[in-house]
């Protein structure tokens, strides 16, 4: 049995290392839908960030920064490359016919699984309505499963001339947060994105403000107008 | 077990060619040491959005005010100099991948980049074992003495009108010493007890409670 159990006893002991690991794995997996327990983990850390800055520091190796620099490789962020969409004169055959074939396993598997008229009726997989900071309802999305995802708007929002809207959603902690579309505008869309997972529960959907025509570096890096975690419609 | 841990740090260590932005010479050691808690949290929220954005002038001046600090907090865990820098090196590769998800609303950015350094030292401890760590016997016996100066000296170093320092004053010593024990060198619960000559469930139970009379202290 575990010892620990209000959110704030568990957040000590998962920043002070004492959890044990099973424990701790079920924190990891719960810290990415449980804004309470992030929060409260990120207080556990600022209680005691102060032990870090004091008492003498170890003499860093002149050569760490360029250890690090070596290993970051060339200039830009390597992994986002893969997110970027591919140049209309990619003639990359081979990887386009790896990722059809490997999508057309994928939808055959679905459809053994589910049935046929589950996949005929166009109904969301999942549902997700973003919040802003202060918690309202911003937005709702419907991911229909099939690369497309429609967003609803729920407050009136103005968005400047120079500037886009931009849907993500995180398939993955290891895939980073991947682009579902740029909005024309703040009004009922469909938007179309890249092959990816089915959409699952608790799977995070936010929407940035980024630079006209969308994010340049193929990840959000602008201001969030809202996010939310999906949740499946009960049947 | 050792050996385990020693090829996890070190595969990711091959170098690659790659652009060399800035030089040694642009990091002085000086500004590396010394650096106290300033206000400079706002520049590390800018610099981790940076990072973010895909730009990498913030992870240098992430590197520039911090870098010392986190080698620091890896060396008090894992106590050996090498395996502290592949530590942070490690760290602030994660910390370029993952900036997108620092959110400041869950605490601040400083707390969130240290937390790399310590969950990585934590885990590489856990995957190598502390006695790995040491050499001999002899040798970590004299490093958990060096250990006990440490504490009292953390302690007293906290700022006189810190809410931490006053709070954890209100602990009596030994108590205090078993959450600075698990905070500062990464020690689990049972090597606490050892070290203590306590019961492990005593042990326990004073680190629970000492944790609770903190957060309500500091609330």
């Amino acid at each position: 049995m575990s010892t620990w159990h209000t959110p704030t006893e568990r957040a000590d002991a998962y920043v002070l290392g004492l959890m044990d690991e099973h424990d701790r794995r079920a924190m990891d997996a719960e810290l990415e839908s449980d804004p309470v327990l992030a929060r409260a983990v990120g207080e556990a850390r600022d209680r005691f960030l102060e032990l870090d800055l004091v008492g003498p520091t170890v003499t860093v190796s002149a050569d760490l920064w360029s250890r690090i620099e070596a290993r970051l490789g060339g200039a830009g962020k390597p992994e986002s490359a893969e997110l970027l969409p591919p140049a209309a004169n990619d003639n990359r055959l081979v990887r386009w016919r790896a990722i059809a074939m490997s999508a057309v396993a994928a939808s055959a598997l679905l459809v053994a699984a589910l049935g046929y008229t589950t996949m005929t009726r166009l109904e969301p997989q999942v549902v997700a309505i973003l919040m802003n900071a202060e918690g309202e309802p911003v937005v709702m999305i419907e991911d229909f499963g099939n690369d497309t995802a429609k967003v609803v708007p729920l407050i009136d929002l103005a968005v400047a001339d120079d500037r886009s809207l931009q849907l993500w959603t995180l398939p993955s902690a290891d895939t980073g947060p991947v682009s579902l579309g740029v909005l024309d505008g703040w009004e009922t869309a469909t938007v179309s994105g890249p092959d990816l997972p089915r959409p699952a529960e608790e799977q995070l959907y936010e929407i940035t403000v980024e630079p006209l025509g969308g994010s340049p570096t193929g990840k959000p890096t602008g201001p969030i107008i809202g996010k939310g975690f999906a949740k499946a419609p009960r049947p | 077990m050792d050996m385990v841990m020693t090829k996890a740090v070190q595969s990711a260590a091959t170098p690659v060619p790659g652009c060399q932005i800035f030089s040694n010479a642009y990091f002085p050691q000086s500004r590396l040491e010394g650096r106290r808690m300033g206000n400079d949290e706002d520049e590390l929220g800018a610099a981790l959005r940076a990072c973010a954005a895909g730009d990498r002038a913030g992870l240098a001046t992430i590197y520039r005010s911090e870098a010392a600090r986190m080698v620091t907090i890896a060396h008090r865990i894992l106590r050996r100099h090498d395996l502290a820098e592949e530590i942070v090196q490690e760290a602030f590769l994660q910390i370029w991948n993952k900036a997108w998800q620092y959110d400041p609303s869950r605490g601040s950015a400083r707390g969130w980049i240290f937390a790399v350094v310590r969950s990585r030292s934590l885990n590489a401890l856990r995957d190598g074992g502390r006695v790995d760590l040491a050499d001999a016997e002899s040798i970590e016996r004299l490093q958990d003495e060096g250990a006990d100066t440490l504490y009292t000296d953390l302690f007293d170093q906290l700022d006189t009108a810190s809410r931490l320092r006053a709070c954890l004053a209100r602990l009596d010593g030994l108590r205090r010493k078993t959450v600075l024990m698990a905070y500062v060198s990464g020690y689990s619960h049972g090597e606490i007890a050892g070290r203590l000559k306590l019961p492990l469930g005593t042990a326990k139970a004073w680190i629970r409670r000492s944790l609770s009379a903190l957060r309500e202290c500091m609330a």
